[in-house]
């Protein structure tokens, strides 16, 4: 496998970062999986933390080095998840259990498999298009395919955060799943959660892609992102990944390639608890003064 | 990613703050460390924050050019630097270079300490190599260690002790210097960056698990630069040693030279598990003090000591 991967969470304007990502890859197999907590809940990141927590090792004890069946893996791991979530509202006496969005891809033999619940998305891009993309469980998707309102009216519509679908409610998830889907060399995989498309629109999406590889081109579209919404810019995160397989332009050293790797090999990068959820903040010049005027106190008051 | 480019210190004679830059005494890849003299003529030592992978100045300018996707990198960086001067502020110690004044120009900022007269360990071990004896090492890392401990008291790790780190005074007081690496890595919630650290005095947590640095990490650092004191050069690195381990212990290598105490102290503190390691500076003091008064290197008293006894049994 040959592909470039890139991914990032931000906290937005949001007090928290209840996003969480996370991508896995053995030599054959490579998952990619975001959730993002619900806000109005009790314990959104923690729900998020546990869906992506599980999948990766899920995905660490299953896939040496391929997995049996994708499909059933997504799905199987994706219930347990739910599963496991439950326990944890249960084992911790919380009046609602916590709730979270999940997506979650799987590239094996050049072929994606991917299960998404609620309004986070996974869009396939080849060529000047959108191949696919999933459908949001979310009432203003529910009104789009009725014929309601369209895609724009959807992004402003009030009902437009009401997402009926996630892991850890009380129903048993709706879960859609993907058809095995062949992938080119050149397509692009983006798996994102609402703060970053709903702010950009597909359009903008589509095209900051076609601009440059899954690496460069994603911090932009999160600034643009981020900057499009403004003071209540919600937390964002991106899971993006150019499949490079037999690829024959310039290859770019930071492609991985994991023909070399040990059968029995894992590769994971996930953000820790606590690194996820505070945000680096800032040195203004206001805290640069700030920070000079103590150590000038400090030297005077030390020196004698 | 542009990190081998060289920034260009200011020139001499440039006016900077009230001091006026006398000339380059070092460049790394953070900082550049200027001579300067203040208004009553003075000397100083002035570090300029200006890490060149972020920042560049040409030659004949002065402001450096900072990218725009490089502006909170370069302030991160910066706030490490504050890190540093922040500790050292709070830090009046013989041992400790000193911090006098701290300022904002040129779009990055200065620090300003004493600046000291003499030699770096490194110089000295280079000209000396090979005959360096037993009482200097103590003597230099007796007085060294009485520094470390007060930077640690203030919840700080050096992390990058090594002899060029540290300054002989004329008088041959030593002093630590550049304190580019600490952190407040005793506190542990101060933001982490990206680890610089010197090979052959790191110590082994510093490239496999940095959150279980501790005093022990700097004492690491502390064996190394003795053992580089009698070996005339630099160890063999904690991360080649973690895969094979064939340094020479000094016991074994010095064991006729210097003191078994002295040897057996050095391999202490260089134990690859830091668990085994002296746990505190404080111990490590001990330690060194321990035997200092009853083993003395042989000189002409203990040989006429000797020769006298000699003569008595006869």
């Amino acid at each position: 496998m040959k592909f470039t991967i890139y991914q990032e969470s931000r906290i937005g304007q949001r007090r928290n970062n209840q996003d969480r990502v996370a991508h896995c890859y053995s030599r054959d197999a490579l998952l990619m999986v975001l959730a993002d907590g619900m806000g109005g809940h009790l314990h959104g990141e923690i729900a998020a933390q546990i869906a992506v927590q599980y999948l990766t090792e899920h995905f660490q004890r299953e896939a040496r080095p391929r997995l049996l069946d994708p499909l059933q893996f997504l799905a199987g791991s994706l219930a347990n998840a739910h599963h496991a979530i439950l326990d944890y509202a249960i084992e911790r006496d919380l009046p609602d259990a916590p709730r979270t969005t999940c997506v979650a891809c799987v590239i094996q033999d050049g072929v994606a498999y991917w299960a998404h619940v609620g309004d986070s998305r996974l869009y396939l891009l080849r060529g000047k298009g959108i191949l696919t993309r999933t459908r949001d469980h979310s009432r203003v998707q529910m009104m789009i395919d009725d014929g309601l309102i369209n895609e724009e009216e959807a992004l402003v519509h009030p009902a437009r955060n009401r997402v009926y679908a996630c892991l850890g409610g009380e129903l048993a998830p709706q879960i859609d799943f993907s058809h095995k889907t062949p992938l080119l060399a050149g397509d692009t995989i983006v798996i994102c959660s609402d703060g970053f498309w709903a702010p950009l629109g597909n359009q903008a999406l589509l095209d900051g892609y076609q601009r440059g590889s899954a690496m460069t081109v994603t911090p932009l579209l999160m600034d643009q992102a981020e900057a499009r919404g403004g003071e209540g810019a919600d937390n964002l995160s991106v899971i993006a990944v150019n499949w490079e397989d037999d690829y024959r332009g310039d290859t770019t050293s930071l492609a991985v390639e994991t023909e070399t790797m040990p059968l029995d090999a894992h590769t994971t990068l996930m953000e820790g608890f606590d690194k996820a959820r505070l945000r680096e903040p800032e040195l203004t010049d206001e805290d640069i003064e700030r920070a000079i005027d103590e150590i000038r106190n400090a030297i005077n008051k030390y020196s004698k | 990613m542009p990190s081998q480019q060289t920034n260009h210190p200011l020139p001499a004679g440039f006016q900077l703050d009230r001091y006026r830059i006398e000339r380059q005494l070092s460049l790394g890849g953070f900082s550049i460390v200027y001579l300067a003299y203040d208004e009553d003529g003075t000397p100083v030592a002035i570090k300029e924050y200006l890490p060149n992978s972020l920042a560049l100045r040409g030659d004949g300018q002065v402001m450096p050019a900072i990218a725009d996707e490089h502006l909170n990198a370069f302030r991160h960086g910066m706030k490490c630097f504050f890190e540093e001067g922040r500790a050292l502020a709070h830090l009046s110690h013989p041992n400790v270079v000193r911090v006098l004044n701290f300022f904002r120009a040129n779009e990055t900022v200065y620090m300003v300490m004493q600046y000291e007269r003499g030699r770096t360990l490194q110089e000295h071990i280079n000209k000396h190599r090979g005959e360096i004896r037993e009482t200097f090492v103590r003597n230099v890392f007796a007085r060294l260690l009485n520094g470390l401990r007060e930077v640690h008291a203030q919840k700080l790790l050096h992390l990058d002790i090594k002899p060029s780190n540290i300054y002989l005074r004329t008088d041959g007081n030593p002093v630590l210097l550049d304190f580019g690496a600490a952190r407040q890595a005793l506190r542990g919630d101060g933001p982490t960056l990206k680890p610089m650290y010197t090979p052959g005095f790191a110590a082994p947590e510093q490239y496999k698990a940095p959150e279980e640095m501790g005093p022990w990490t700097d004492i690491y650092a502390v064996g190394a630069s003795m053992y580089s004191s009698l070996a005339g050069a630099s160890p063999l690195a904690a991360d080649k040693r973690l895969e094979r381990d064939t340094l020479q212990p000094a016991t074994k290598r010095w064991g006729e030279k210097y003191s078994k105490q002295l040897l057996e102290l050095v391999d202490w503190c260089m134990v690859l598990d830091y668990h085994e390691r002296p746990g505190s500076v404080f111990a490590l003091q001990r330690a060194l003090a321990e035997r200092h008064h009853v083993v003395h290197e042989s000189n002409w008293l203990d040989g006429l000591g000797r020769n006298l006894k000699s003569l008595l049994k006869k």
